[in-house]
């Protein structure tokens, strides 16, 4: 029932996407959404969503993967986009009660769900393309100069790294104490959410004991392996930023000459 | 080289002001030589676990002395070294992997120690073809079996390059198939590698393959020598409510029956051989 997450789920390939180093991939992604939120029209969002969409194409990654992130988060869109259909000023096109329709509303509606869509997929890109360790990893790397204001950004990492390690096997040990406590009898799929939450609680207890018991282990485990926090440590992972890492970020650099060019050149549909 | 781990009269307790439970361990020696394949046998809660820990500094004596490779464990600052010279696999394999992808987890140790990227790639190669899971290196470690896991775990110790590891119940989550794998990597590594060997355990038929084998009971040595000596003394051990391997357990009965036999057998082969002389 916890298989399906699909979510922040690493899909090994071997694509120039999954090559690009990971330090680069996020700051692509950062310069994305930001890209995103300035387009003013629909050429230059369109522009955008062409180009992460081209992206999402060179990953190789079955489309239907990225149908399925956005199956989860279809909801939120659908709930912006209407929220937004009314809030538009101007001339009204139909009126239901109180609740008006404008044009400028209709375009606030589609820029909002082209957006969290566009962005959803940009996200999964680069969780479907870079493995966690990677991605903690380049975050440490990224975040180093914060250190100078006493941040702890190694630990950081490797609270995350932990965590998204330890992820599965919460996972499958709360489908065993599901199991469990089912075969002794425990209901946990009727009732109302107050009953179902309460059945919850014999789930969740042994689930705690035993991540602070597998929790005291692997500290012991790291003590073991000569574990003394960030300093004096090496990685075995260099990386580098390699030619692919440029081609990406001439291509950024043009789609956002695009963008700008857009912006000044063609009237602005939202603000 | 001899007296490599030296265990001199030791005593232990987890909470030092409690005077009601007694030592954990209490007045133990121990010596283990370099290259030595030594299991550890007893009860749980006859200290052995706490033994373990002895040895590569996780704790620390009460009284007496451990010295590793000349190094006295209570000394302030030589924890890191020590722990660079006898690596420590635990029981549960999930509990002790630290990164998702094998290899990464492998290099954690190297990472700790702070050697050369270059370096840590080829150590953790090496060690992954050493317990046979190179061809997983890429693999996260939750879609591995106990055993596969078990092995990266002890892959994980000796890319650090230590001289001695101790394995503290390897088994005793895998089903017999990983257990098997565990057995045959912990035995490659002692013969191929010259890694000393302390596998505590309380499977009989895994202490039988070792070199020597130290029975422990209620924080002392109950009794020590090659596995042949040891459980020939079949009455000792089973007045201690202590195992002897099943093949021996079946000659035993059967000499008590009245059925001649020179000595006991250790295993099922030896078994089998002395039914034949018996029968024929």
């Amino acid at each position: 029932m916890l298989k399906d997450v699909t979510l922040g789920q690493f899909l090994p390939g071997v694509s120039p996407i999954h090559r690009l180093d990971p330090r680069a991939k996020i700051l692509f992604l950062i310069a994305l959404i930001v890209f995103i939120f300035i387009t003013s029209n629909y050429i230059s969002l369109a522009l955008v969503a062409a180009f992460i969409v081209a992206l999402v194409f060179m990953t190789r990654i079955p489309v239907k993967m990225y149908l399925k992130s956005m199956k989860m988060i279809l909801f939120i869109v659908l709930f912006t986009g209407i929220i937004n259909l009314f809030y538009g000023r101007g001339e009204p096109l139909v009126k239901i009660g109180f609740l008006q329709i404008t044009e400028a509303g209709i375009n606030n509606a589609v820029f909002v769900a082209v957006r969290i869509a566009v962005l959803i997929l940009a996200s999964s890109m680069l969780t479907f393309t870079t493995s966690p360790t990677d991605l903690t990893d380049a975050l440490e790397r990224l975040l180093k100069p914060l250190t100078v204001f006493h941040i702890k950004v190694h630990e950081i990492a490797m609270m995350m790294t932990i965590a998204l390690r330890f992820v599965p096997t919460l996972l499958e040990e709360t489908d065993k104490i599901m199991s469990a406590q089912k075969a002794r009898g425990a209901d946990m799929e009727s009732g109302n959410l107050i009953k179902r939450i309460k059945a919850l609680i014999p789930v969740l207890i042994p689930l705690f004991v035993s991540a602070f018991r597998r929790a005291e282990e692997l500290a012991t485990a790291m003590e073991c392996r000569c574990y003394q926090g960030g300093s004096g440590r090496t990685r075995m992972k260099r990386l580098h930023f390699g030619k692919a890492d440029l081609y990406g970020l001439a291509a950024c650099l043009l789609v956002l000459c695009g963008v700008i060019i857009c912006n000044i050149f063609l009237p602005a549909t939202v603000r | 080289m001899k007296d490599f781990i030296k265990v001199e009269n030791v005593s232990f307790r987890y909470d030092s002001n409690d005077t009601v439970n007694k030592y954990v361990l209490n007045d133990i020696s121990l010596n283990i030589n370099k290259g030595e394949f030594v299991a550890l046998l007893g009860h749980n809660g006859c200290g052995k676990s706490t033994m373990a820990k002895l040895l590569n500094a996780m704790l620390l004596p009460e009284k007496g002395k451990v010295f590793v490779n000349g190094l006295d464990t209570s000394e302030p600052d030589v924890s890191y070294d020590v722990r660079k010279t006898v690596g420590l696999v635990l029981q549960n394999p999930d509990n002790q992997l630290v990164a998702s992808i094998v290899e990464e987890d492998v290099a954690f140790g190297p990472e700790n120690l702070g050697i050369e990227p270059d370096e840590i790639r080829r150590r953790v190669d090496e060690a992954l073809k050493a317990v046979d899971m190179y061809e997983y290196r890429a693999h996260a470690p939750y879609k591995l079996s106990g055993g596969q896991k078990q092995r990266v775990a002890i892959a994980g110790i000796i890319a650090m390059q230590p001289q001695c590891l101790v394995l503290d119940e390897p088994t005793a989550m895998l089903d017999p198939k990983g257990r098997d794998e565990v057995m045959a990597t912990i035995k490659k590594l002692n013969r191929e590698k010259g890694i000393t060997i302390v596998l505590i355990t309380h499977y009989m038929d895994e202490a039988v393959q070792a070199d020597r084998v130290v029975v422990m009971d209620s924080g002392k040595i109950l009794t020590q020598g090659s596995p042949r000596e040891v459980f020939s003394e079949v009455e000792l051990l089973k007045r201690h409510r202590l195992d002897v391997p099943q093949a021996t357990e079946l000659m035993y009965r059967l000499v008590g029956m009245g059925f001649p036999a020179e000595s006991l057998p250790l295993d099922e082969d030896e078994c089998i051989d002395r039914l034949s002389k018996i029968l024929k």
